[in-house]
């Protein structure tokens, strides 16, 4: 996983900018990602919407990492929530559990 | 040629001469053939003559007959010598023998001669055999008595057993009884062991033809006189060799003498007299002496296992003592001997902990202590315990004590899971090449050690740490070497407790992708980083790093590639947030101003600091900060490692930059780069020194924040039985709460042991959450809503 084939080595250049103190050659970023999210909690299973649903969790499915079923939904009022608990949750009633406006999907995680 | 017609037939005559012929048969003395016809016809004509039928006359002559016949033989066995002496070398066996031989072998021709009495006589009243078994008390006691017919050979027995071996009954025991003692140690002549053999036997074949008990004859006479004699036989053995020996000398010879033992009922007593010659020698020279064994357990599994001189001896004794005590299992007897088994492992392992040792390879040690205890235990047991279950289990038991470290402070969290975590870091590090295979094996040592490990979770805990380290810094040995590590531990312990650990091991795969895509992406579009660029991507909530992100005004080489990165990524994704670590991003500088060129490996902040000199040789610490927006503690951590490598300097109220100003206003100092910069190594590597453990943020290197990784695992414990009682209810629908609790946790076993209150507050939340209900009507049974 190193990252020497990204490495541009511009050694050569080096002897004709003499007035520079410093070279950066490489720079090894690490970055996080989350879902864009007011809440990182589901207010509808209450786990982090980083984790997959409390349902996925309970399947255990063997070799998928559990992530990739388990997306983000955004409605129009921009309340997010697991994909897996929303759909379950409109079958019942299809308003937001935490504005109670008429549910739509704006987004989805990806 | 015989008549087969019914006739007129005189008894008194016809049974005079069969008489006459039955005392030839009975005798052993030779029969003509054609007189053995001629008879084999009277007892067909008796049997069917007319008007009356003789047959029962005809049974109840040959009975009057056979009956005199055996007192006579009496006579002739008893002979005249004493009966009560119990001599077994007077000759009465001898006689008993010779006389059973001839009349057995005589009754046996005897029943062919009236087979025509047996089978259309007989046969047709006598009681069946079911009848025998099932039917009225009356039948089933008394199968020889003598208001039933028998067939003729059936009688002679009984006849046999009643004239004869009755009155004899004593004298016969008393003789085969002293006979047999006397066998033990001496040995007898072939010929008077068959004597004695046959005699033993003729009361075997005596009842033979019985449904009911056929060996009761033989038990009565035989089995349980020769017992009980043997019996004390034996306690005086056994009492004799502990009194004259150790308990080595003992059971060495009680050994030997339960093998002589069986071998001496093998050669005398009927096939089915083993187990109960087993038994009450086991009973007499082994079970009445437990006490005596049960005293040297500790003493003989203490020496077996140390390596004096005698721990060979030792060995063999404790097989010997296993085989004594084995067949006792069922009282109990073994026991004493499974707990001090435990006793000396637990014992052994907690000396081999507190060994000394060097304190930086604890953790070494630790697991080296732990596989020499498994492997020396496992050896010796399955070597003299025939690794039987009780004893496997308890040294489970003993590594799990020792592994876990209960004992020292009741309360104190092991430091197990730590030491293991570590162990295991320092094998998946890069390291010298061609020691792949050997840290293979050491993984796999490091496997047994983990499945005694009570907090499995804890364990994870360190675990992730060390792995996030190793990926972000790229530190692994093998990428292999790592996922099988995951894999190994997944099987043992589970999906669920290696989840996290895969996804991080996935980002960093996907994270190799994601740099190919974009460096496509950048030749595409004729873009470029100015710089050598590497990114990882990690999910959040995967890894163990916290929330620490110190926020940074990164300088302009390293805004260009963030930007072009995040324009990137937004379009390959949606809905994502990218956040920089900076704390974790390392740069590498090539100094222009020495004479020698430096490679500097640094953080960001570090990179960025140095950066600010291109324009100045010095600026005031404090400018510098607020360029930088490095807040709080994050200036100190990243400034010293500069000031510790000389390649900046400090001056004015000097260190305003250390650590220990505590002063809110910030460095009130210079910081000066130091022109005359000189290193022995062309590499210079800066580190910076880890956030405070409550913020979370050490993925940095080195030690990680100890204790925090058990209060953490409070919250993970709580997420998991959540997702165990929904799986769980999901299947079973509706399930009373103490086989809930039961399930769940022998499902949490495989990581750590949940409390039932913490299971209730989970039930309680999940009641909440409306994934479960108490079933209407109920008190303690819940139902899942779906
Ligand atoms: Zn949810
Ligand atoms: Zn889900
Ligand atoms: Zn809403």
């Amino acid at each position: 996983m190193s990252g020497e084939d990204c490495d541009v080595d511009r050694g050569d250049n080096d002897g004709q900018k003499s007035d520079k103190m410093f070279t950066l050659k490489k720079w090894n970023a690490v970055a996080m990602w989350s879902w864009d999210v007011e809440c990182d909690t589901c207010a509808i299973c209450r786990v982090q919407v980083m984790d997959a649903c409390l349902r996925c969790q309970g399947e255990s499915k063997k070799d998928s990492y559990g992530k990739q079923d388990c997306v983000v939904v955004w409605g129009e009022c921009n309340h997010s929530f697991h994909f897996c608990c929303m759909s379950l949750w409109v079958k019942q009633n299809n308003r937001c559990p935490l504005c109670q406006q008429e549910w739509s999907i704006q987004r989805m995680g990806k | 040629m015989m008549s087969l017609k019914p006739r007129n037939v005189d008894f008194q005559e016809t049974w005079a001469n069969l008489k006459e012929t039955v005392a030839g048969v009975v005798g052993l003395r030779a029969v003509e053939r054609a007189v053995w016809n001629t008879r084999f016809s009277d007892v067909y004509a008796l049997c069917v003559a007319h008007p009356e039928p003789l047959a029962d006359r005809l049974y109840d002559e040959t009975r009057n007959f056979l009956e005199e016949h055996v007192s006579g033989l009496l006579q002739r066995v008893r002979g005249t010598a004493p009966l009560e002496n119990n001599d077994h070398n007077d000759g009465l066996l001898t006689r008993y023998v010779t006389a059973w031989r001839e009349y057995s072998q005589g009754v046996a021709y005897l029943n062919s001669l009236y087979s025509y009495l047996n089978l259309q006589h007989i046969k047709r009243q006598k009681v069946s055999d079911a009848e025998i078994i099932y039917g009225s008390a009356a039948t089933a006691c008394s199968p020889d008595q003598d208001s039933r017919q028998l067939e003729v050979g059936e009688l002679g027995l009984v006849i046999w057993e009643r004239v004869l071996i009755t009155p004899l009954a004593s004298a016969l025991t008393g003789r085969i009884v002293s006979a047999l003692s006397e066998a033990r140690s001496h040995p007898p002549d072939p010929t008077s062991a068959d004597i004695l053999r046959q005699a033993i036997h003729s009361t075997v074949d005596v009842q033979a033809f019985r449904v009911r008990a056929p060996l009761a004859l033989y038990q009565q006479l035989v089995l349980e006189p020769y017992l009980s004699a043997a019996s004390g036989h034996h306690a005086q053995f056994a009492a004799e060799l502990l009194h004259h020996g150790d308990i080595s000398h003992y059971m060495k010879h009680v050994l030997e003498g339960l093998e002589r033992e069986i071998a001496l009922g093998g050669r005398f007593l009927h096939a089915s007299s083993t187990e109960a010659v087993r038994a009450c020698y086991e009973r007499a020279a082994v079970a009445a002496h437990l006490p005596a064994l049960h005293a040297e357990t500790e003493r003989l599994l203490r020496e077996a296992c140390d390596d004096g001189p005698r721990a060979d001896q030792r060995r063999s004794d404790l097989k010997r003592m296993y085989a004594l005590l084995k067949p006792l299992a069922c009282a109990g007897a073994l026991r004493p001997l499974v707990e001090q088994a435990h006793a000396q492992a637990a014992r052994d392992g907690r000396a081999l902990l507190a060994a000394p040792h060097a304190r930086d390879e604890a953790h070494i040690h630790f697991v080296n202590s732990m596989l020499a205890l498994h492997g020396k235990y496992s050896k010796l047991f399955g070597e003299v315990f025939d690794g039987a279950q009780a004893f496997i289990g308890a040294l489970d038991k003993a590594c799990s004590e020792v592994v876990n470290g209960r004992a020292a402070e009741a309360g104190a969290a092991s430091r197990a899971p730590e030491l293991l975590a570590r162990y295991c870091d320092a094998l998946l590090r890069r390291r010298g090449a061609g020691a792949e295979q050997e840290a293979d094996d050491k993984l796999a040592g490091a496997i047994v050690v983990f499945k005694y490990v009570c907090d499995k979770d804890v364990f994870q805990k360190y675990y992730a740490r060390a792995l996030a380290r190793r990926l972000i810094h790229q530190l692994s040995a093998s990428m292999e070497q790592e996922e099988s590590m995951i894999n190994r531990l997944k099987a043992a312990c589970g999906y669920e407790f290696t989840n996290k650990l895969h996804r991080m091991f996935t980002d960093v795969t996907v994270s190799a992708d994601l740099n190919a895509k974009f460096q496509q992406h950048l030749r595409e579009n004729n873009l470029s980083t100015n710089t050598g660029f590497f990114i990882q991507v990690l999910q959040a909530g995967a890894w163990p790093l916290g929330g620490a992100m110190a926020p940074l005004a990164p300088p302009a080489q390293l805004e260009r590639p963030a930007r072009l990165f995040e324009a990137f990524y937004r379009a390959s994704f949606s809905g994502r947030r990218l956040a920089w670590l900076h704390h974790l991003c390392t740069g590498e500088l090539r100094t222009r101003y020495t004479t020698r060129v430096y490679h500097i490996s640094a953080t960001t902040p570090q990179c960025a600091l140095l950066l600010c000199f291109e324009t100045v040789d010095s600026a005031p610490a404090r400018e510098l900060r607020e360029s930088l927006q490095l807040a709080g503690d994050a200036w100190p951590r990243h400034v010293r490692p500069l000031l510790d490598a000389g390649l900046l300097l400090a001056s004015g109220d000097g260190e305003g930059s250390a650590p220990d100003s505590g002063d809110d206003d910030g460095p009130h100092g210079t910081l000066t780069l130091n022109l005359n910069f000189s290193c022995k190594r062309t590499k210079v590597r800066l580190t910076c020194a880890n956030a405070p453990a409550q913020q979370g943020g050490s993925g940095g290197g080195g030690a990680s924040g100890e204790g925090n990784e058990v209060t953490h695992c409070d919250d993970d414990r709580k997420m998991y039985l959540q997702a165990a009682l929904v799986r769980i209810m999901k299947q079973r629908k509706v399930l009373r709460h103490t086989e809930l609790i039961q399930e769940v946790v022998s499902q949490a076993r495989g990581s750590f042991a949940p409390s039932v209150a913490m299971i209730k507050k989970c039930i309680e939340a999940l009641i909440d959450k409306q994934y479960l209900e108490r079933a209407p009507g109920t008190l303690d049974t819940y139902s899942y809503l779906a």
